[in-house]
């Protein structure tokens, strides 16, 4: 598949300086917002997005327009949130949206409030993206200035506040419902669902929560049309898709590519990853960020979209590709990895916050030396604790690189465990044994 | 609410809709291991300790009918393809539970595991040892061993002070919320919360001071692990070694349900006992930590006679000689009018009756009283037992379709529990209306808080009738009712928006409080420490209110009066009042002209409360003053004599609902101090009896004095005392199934509170519960609202008030110091900082105190907290009392 000649989301690599509120509206940008406002029903807005099949970009893919319909009838206020945490490890493309595309973010919030009669709209920002935040943050009252925000936009009546608030640094508060405890003022810890937050969310009050990449399409949509739209990528995934590629790749960074691009074009082609670095092999590829089930190198023709990676036994998720080596240790992956889950672990539950925790003491161990007999085991059990049995998918998540690293290397533990039993009994000395060699 | 019937283990059940799994499974006797859930308190879903396998019908989406399968049956679908909580969900038609199989063990045993790996297994210093869920469900669902390294264990530093009362061991902690939920939703302070995340989340206390609730206690009993431990009972004694006697807290009129854990006799710790009528499961501080008083070094052990003007020790027998003579000769003098006795109001049932008896009966004085005669105290008020809450009456039943009144009361500080009761209404959707000249607690939950003037009472209680009589809100009652002209007449002098304008309060907030009361199935006027203060007239035209709205005489309707000590009630229905003599606030003046020349002075401290008294005291010609301490009033007796205190006597007390309970004596008196009912026997016994002329046979010292043990009293207390027949000690003891307990419930909620094993005691009708009743509105005047010069300065009560009782007690550092609550206005004129001293003067005397700012307080309104190291008598002249304050030079 040919890159694209014109990008939906970042197209801050076709217009310079996209981010200047001139240089956006000159690019077309308020035009779909102006003909919304004059020529169409919010209902018609919710259609369109609906009839695109504008599927959600925070992980779970779920479709924007209907997850819209899910609000009560006549049930006011309403509050939009715009997710911008983003903090899933491997992901990094709502953060070069609000650095240099941010209006478009902008105008996709106001386009989707109207179309979901709200007047009142959130951007939770995460809190280590502080430059991102101020710029988000000018935008916001550049668009008040212009008239794009506040009272009778643009003399349709139609009114809207964003308000742009800075998280403190968690990951799980890019959880929808942690996210609302944080935005009001409480400790950022999941709530139970049901009540779904589009009948009782922020404040109790019906919320419609959406990641930044989905809201950034909706200005396309509406400006350019569903059919548009529908010519990239496929017919359950349509569209495109920002993935953040990091790992060994030649040329790591955000790609927006049609979804259904094989996973192998986007690390080799030139135009994408540009190949492993050194010629290396692929050994391990997490397709959507750290909670997404591992690939290996047998299955890089599978192609980047919602269908053929749950196929995969993976998900899509956040859409942070990463690629690693055959350098790399599988036990140190997993225990990375684990380690970040441990650290984000809100501790509301017992099997994330105690899992998590035990998980990360055996994989210590075994990174450094001190594997014993009887960890597989352990660590089989722990996992099997934690799955299905948290209380949300953070937990479940910190199943997915142990079970995944068990799954697809477990030579790797035997051998480490071989290893560390064999210097305990004085072959190799006391030293922990570094298993990692770049 | 519908029924849901649905299949546990095989087992067919049926249920209230929007039961959970795990209560679902408790009423067939399926155990669900639970930790982060309580059924008391709202439902989390955190610990993952009570997770089942729940399956659903399959639902046809096009005809939203379900799935029939081959055999016709439904085919059913794992809920969310997982194991649920079965705390959380509700139940469901055709929903079939598992808990037993594969899949549930392995995460049983999984959560436990966990919850183990970093807990430090101190089970044999751990004060829960014995009843902690996480012992007994770990016997019962756990692993034996643990895969986890002990190395690898997280530590917290060993327990920290979370207030003055509770510490905390974060280690020990198993993270389940319980306790900042009972503190947010249950209690209202919402004190504690978590700070940190993953596995160092942390409880801490978020209150200066620290922990600042009077109910912190609770936490200790609901906390499913040593986590929280009270500074009462730390490292006190192993529970299986303790003897639990169940008692009646006297500190307030509420009477929760208490045990003594005593071992040895000495008491090792306070628990409430679970009365749904009452406490529910739960009490408050200062009835669970202000009970060390009992073991306190200064207690009186033997009698003091006054000889050459020292009070020495004496024997029994010359101290009870002494007062049975000089009572004897100071009737036969000055005559019986010349005597006049004070029994405490926190006695039992038994020793007032015989109070009254020895007085009124045997010496004959009319003069008696339960008060110490100071301005601004309650007065005597009869209403509650015509009028009180109907028979069968159960707050915890009571939620939307109950309307409350709350007026001139702070619940809080005056009948702690009833905070939590009223929270409890308003969560389960009642209504409650607070009317105080003044901000509590209660009126942040409360539907509306109605702001009265001070000394504007009766102007907003008539208010309140005005809107029932004009809207004509509820007739249904008023064709049983004589008498409705004079209350017409009164009202129809003024309008309602003259009423509004005296009480300052909008006329809509009347209207509204008014409708609510009215409207509602079931009402409630709870009256407090303000309200009695104001004399009669107010508690008769909240007694119309209920009357007019036919809000008596029947269940969960009436009244109930907030009356300082456990046994106010109890007192007034024993007779000890005057009965056509003296009341306590004219002993004094009578004392001091030297027409009162004997006084009985039992549990009570006048002294201290006023100099007038203490004055009036030290002019007698004998004074005999029985107590557990040598106070003040003590100090100025002619003979002083040792008591048992509540821990060292049965009896019964009546609360402010009229229920009798009873209390068992839990140890001997460590000096063999009697009963106090046992000495008013022994002095009646000691009286020298005038023989009548013409009878020969004078040997009968004291007829009638037979009495051998206290069911003796109460056996005649209930033949002789109106209403109180059906108080017998047998039925006192008929026990009720409480908030759902079930059979191997120790599980999981061991160290909540006892069970009630004693009896949840009696309701004693109201005169309003005869259906032939008639009833007639009592006569109010309306005097016009009082415009006082100056300050209003307003007596509050204040739980933590320094007193007696809280000798030895872990809350002495929460005792409320000596001081004066000013507004924000007033000090700011007077040009007054927090913590400064002003100097107070009133037409009964002056004061300089240390002043506190309330920036809630209005303009003109000062308040006076009833606490040690103030005499109220010598400042105040009523409810509200004029003042001027000034800067104390
Ligand atoms: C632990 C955790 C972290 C999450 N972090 C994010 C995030 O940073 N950004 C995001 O958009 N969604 C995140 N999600 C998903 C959100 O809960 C939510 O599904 C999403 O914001 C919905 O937006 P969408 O429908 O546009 O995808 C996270 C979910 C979980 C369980
Ligand atoms: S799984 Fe549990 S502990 Fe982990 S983040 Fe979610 S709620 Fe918190
Ligand atoms: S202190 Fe006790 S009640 Fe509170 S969270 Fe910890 S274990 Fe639960
Ligand atoms: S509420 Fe009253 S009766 Fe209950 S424990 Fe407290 S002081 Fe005692
Ligand atoms: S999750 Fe149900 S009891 Fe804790």
């Amino acid at each position: 598949m040919p890159p694209l000649t014109e990008h939906i989301v970042l197209r801050d690599l076709d217009v310079p300086n996209i981010g200047d509120q001139e240089v956006y509206i000159q690019n077309g940008g308020y035009e779909a917002l102006r003909i919304a406002l004059k020529e169409k029903t919010p209902a018609d807005v919710m259609t369109m997005v609906k009839d695109a099949g504008l599927r959600g970009r925070g992980g779970a893919g779920f479709p924007a327009g209907v997850k819209w319909g899910f609000l009560p009838k006549g049930v006011y206020p309403r509050y939009l949130l715009c997710n911008c945490d983003e903090s899933e490890p491997g992901t990094f493309n709502n953060h070069q949206i609000v650095d240099r595309n941010p209006h478009q973010l902008i105008e996709g919030i106001i386009l989707a409030a109207y179309a979901i009669e709200c007047h009142t709209a959130f951007i939770y920002v995460r809190g280590e993206f502080a430059h991102a935040a101020r710029t988000l943050q000018r935008a916001v009252d550049q668009a008040y200035e212009k008239g794009f925000l506040g009272k009778d936009i643009l003399g349709s009546g139609f009114e809207l506040d964003i308000i742009v608030h800075r998280g403190a640094g968690a990951y799980i508060c890019g959880e929808e419902t942690a996210l609302m405890e944080s935005l009001e003022g409480k400790i950022g810890q999941p709530r139970l669902k049901p009540p779904f937050p589009a009948v009782a969310g922020l404040y109790g009050k019906p919320t419609i929560i959406n990641n930044v990449e989905t809201l950034t399409n909706v200005p396309m949509i509406v400006r350019k049309g569903v059919e548009w739209y529908r010519t990239f990528g496929t017919e359950r995934s349509p569209g495109t898709k920002v993935f953040s590629l990091s790992g060994h790749v030649n040329r790591p960074g955000n790609y927006e590519v049609p979804f259904g691009t094989p996973l192998r074009e986007l690390i080799e082609a030139d135009y994408y990853g540009g190949g492993m670095r050194n010629g290396n092999q692929v050994k391990i590829v997490v397709p959507g960020g750290a909670s997404a089930a591992w690939l290996t190198a047998a299955q890089l023709d599978v192609t980047m979209d919602y269908e053929a990676l749950a196929a995969a036994g993976t998900m899509l998720g956040s859409g942070g590709v990463i690629v690693l080596d055959e350098t790399v240790s599988a036990v140190e992956v997993a225990y990375k990895m684990d380690e970040f889950f441990k650290h984000e672990s809100c501790g509301k539950c017992t099997p994330c916050r105690e899992g998590t925790h035990f998980l990360v003491k055996v994989l210590h161990r075994l990174n450094h030396g001190g594997g014993r007999q009887g960890d597989i085991p352990i660590l089989h059990d722990v996992y099997n604790q934690m799955a299905g049995n948290c209380f949300c998918l953070l937990g479940e998540s910190a199943v997915v690189p142990i079970r995944s690293a068990l799954k697809l290397f477990p030579h790797e533990f035997e051998e480490a465990i071989a290893r560390a039993t064999a210097g305990a009994n004085g072959a190799n000395g006391k030293h922990a044994i570094a298993l990692v060699t770049h | 609410m519908p029924d849901v019937t649905l299949i546990i283990d095989g087992q067919t059940v049926t249920v209230p809709a929007g039961t959970n799994i795990v209560d679902a499974a408790r009423s067939t006797e399926v155990s669900i291991p639970v930790f982060c859930y309580h059924p008391k308190l709202r439902p989390v879903g955190m610990c993952r300790m009570c997770l089942v396998e729940v399956w659903t019908p399959r639902i046809d989406p096009a005809t939203r009918q379900p799935v029939l399968g081959e055999d016709g049956k439904p085919v059913l679908a794992l809920m969310m393809g997982k194991l649920q909580p079965g705390c959380v969900p509700p139940v469901s038609d055709g929903m079939v539970v598992k808990t037993v199989t594969d899949k549930v063990q392995f995460a049983q045993k999984g959560q436990l595991e966990f919850l183990l790996s970093s807990h430090p297994l101190d089970c044999p210093v751990c004060d829960k040892g014995g009843e902690c869920p996480l012992q007994n469900l770990t016997m019962q669902f756990g692993p034996s061993t643990s895969r986890f390294d002990y190395a690898d264990k997280v530590h917290f530093e060993k327990p920290i002070a979370l207030g003055d009362t509770i510490y905390l061991d974060r280690e020990r902690c198993i993270l389940c919320s319980r306790c900042v939920r009972f503190q947010d939703d249950i209690a209202g302070d919402p004190v504690l919360g978590f700070d940190n995340r993953g596995r160092a989340w942390e409880i801490i206390s978020k209150s200066d001071p620290p922990f600042d609730s009077k109910f912190s206690g609770n936490t200790t009993d609901i906390c499913p692990v040593g986590a929280l431990t009270s500074a009462d009972f730390r490292f006190k004694s192993r529970v299986w070694e303790v003897r639990s006697v169940p008692t009646i807290c006297t500190h307030c009129p509420v009477g929760c349900n208490l045990t003594f854990d005593m071992r040895h006799n000495q008491l090792m710790r306070v628990m409430p006992r679970e009365n749904d009528y009452v406490n529910e499961i739960w009490n408050c501080d200062k009835g669970r930590f202000g009970m060390r008083f009992a073991e306190s070094g200064d207690r009186l052990t033997t009698p003091l006679i006054r000889r050459n003007g020292k009070l020495v020790e004496a024997s029994w027998e010359e101290a009870l000689q002494l007062v049975g003579e000089r009572l004897a000769e100071l009737r036969d003098d000055a005559g019986s009018q010349a005597l006049a006795g004070l029994a405490a109001p926190d006695l039992s049932n038994e020793d007032l009756f015989l109070f009254g008896k020895l007085l009124h009966d045997t010496l004959g004085s009319p003069n008696l009283d339960h008060r110490v005669g100071v301005a601004g105290e309650a007065a005597i008020d009869d209403l509650p037992a015509a009028y009180g809450v109907g028979q069968g009456t159960n707050l915890l039943e009571l939620g939307k379709g109950t309307a409350v009144l709350v007026f001139g009361a702070d619940p809080e500080e005056e009948a702690p529990l009833y905070l939590l009761r009223l929270r409890g209404i308003l969560a389960r959707g009642g209504d409650v209306t607070v009317v105080n000249p003044y901000a509590t607690k209660l009126e942040h939950a409360a539907t509306r808080s109605l702001r009265v003037r001070p000394g504007a009472e009766q102007a907003l209680a008539l208010a309140l009738l005005k809107v029932v009589i004009d809207e004509a809100l509820d007739t249904t009652f008023a064709e049983r009712l004589r008498d409705t002209d004079q209350l017409r007449r009164i009202l129809g002098e003024y309008t309602l928006a003259q009423l509004a304008e005296a009480a300052g309060v909008a006329e809509e907030q009347i209207q509204a409080g008014a409708r609510a009361f009215a409207q509602a199935e079931h009402g409630i006027i709870i009256y407090g420490r303000h309200a009695l203060a104001g004399g009669n007239d107010l508690s008769n035209t909240l007694a119309n209110l209920a009357l007019l709205c036919g809000k008596v005489g029947r269940a969960n309707s009436g009244l109930i009066a907030l009356t300082s000590g456990g046994n106010t009630r109890g007192a007034i229905d024993m007779g000890v009042r005057p009965r056509g003599g003296l009341s306590a606030a004219e002993y004094w003046p009578a004392a001091s002209a030297g027409t009162l020349r004997g006084m009985y002075i039992a549990g009570l401290d006048p002294a201290r409360q006023s100099a007038a008294a203490a004055a009036a005291l030290g002019n007698l010609e004998f004074l005999v003053v029985q107590d557990i301490f040598l106070t003040a009033t003590a100090e100025l007796a002619h003979v002083v004599l040792p008591t048992a205190t509540l821990f060292e006597r049965d009896g019964t007390f009546t609360n402010a609902e009229r229920r009798v309970q009873r209390s068992r004596q839990a140890r001997p008196a460590s000096a063999g101090q009697p009963a106090p009912w046992e000495i008013f026997q022994r002095v009646a016994q000691a009286i020298p009896v005038a023989v009548p002329a013409g009878n020969s046979n004078g040997s009968d010292r004291a007829a009638g004095w037979g009495y051998v043990v206290a069911s003796d009293v109460a056996d005649e207390i209930s033949r002789k005392v109106a209403g109180y027949s059906s108080a017998g000690y047998t039925s006192l003891g008929v026990t009720r199934q409480s908030w759902g307990r079930q059979a191997n419930d120790d599980v999981y909620y061991d160290g909540t509170s006892y069970i009630n094993t004693e009896g949840v005691g009696v309701q004693i009708s109201s005169r309003a519960d005869d259906p032939k009743a008639s009833f007639s509105l009592s006569r109010v005047a309306y005097p016009g609202a009082a415009a006082g010069e100056g300050i209003a300065l307003l007596p509050v009560v204040r739980a933590y008030d320094g007193g007696d009782w809280a000798r030895g007690s872990k809350l002495q550092p929460r005792m409320v110091p000596a001081h004066v609550v000013l507004s924000h206005a007033d000090a700011a004129r007077i040009g007054i900082g927090v913590g400064e001293t002003v100097r107070i003067e009133t037409v009964a005397g002056s004061a300089s105190l240390p002043a506190q700012i309330d920036t809630g307080l209005a303009e003109g309104v000062a308040l006076l907290p009833l606490v040690a190291g103030i005499a109220a008598g010598d400042l105040l002249t009523g409810a509200v009392t004029a003042a001027r304050i000034e800067r104390a030079e």
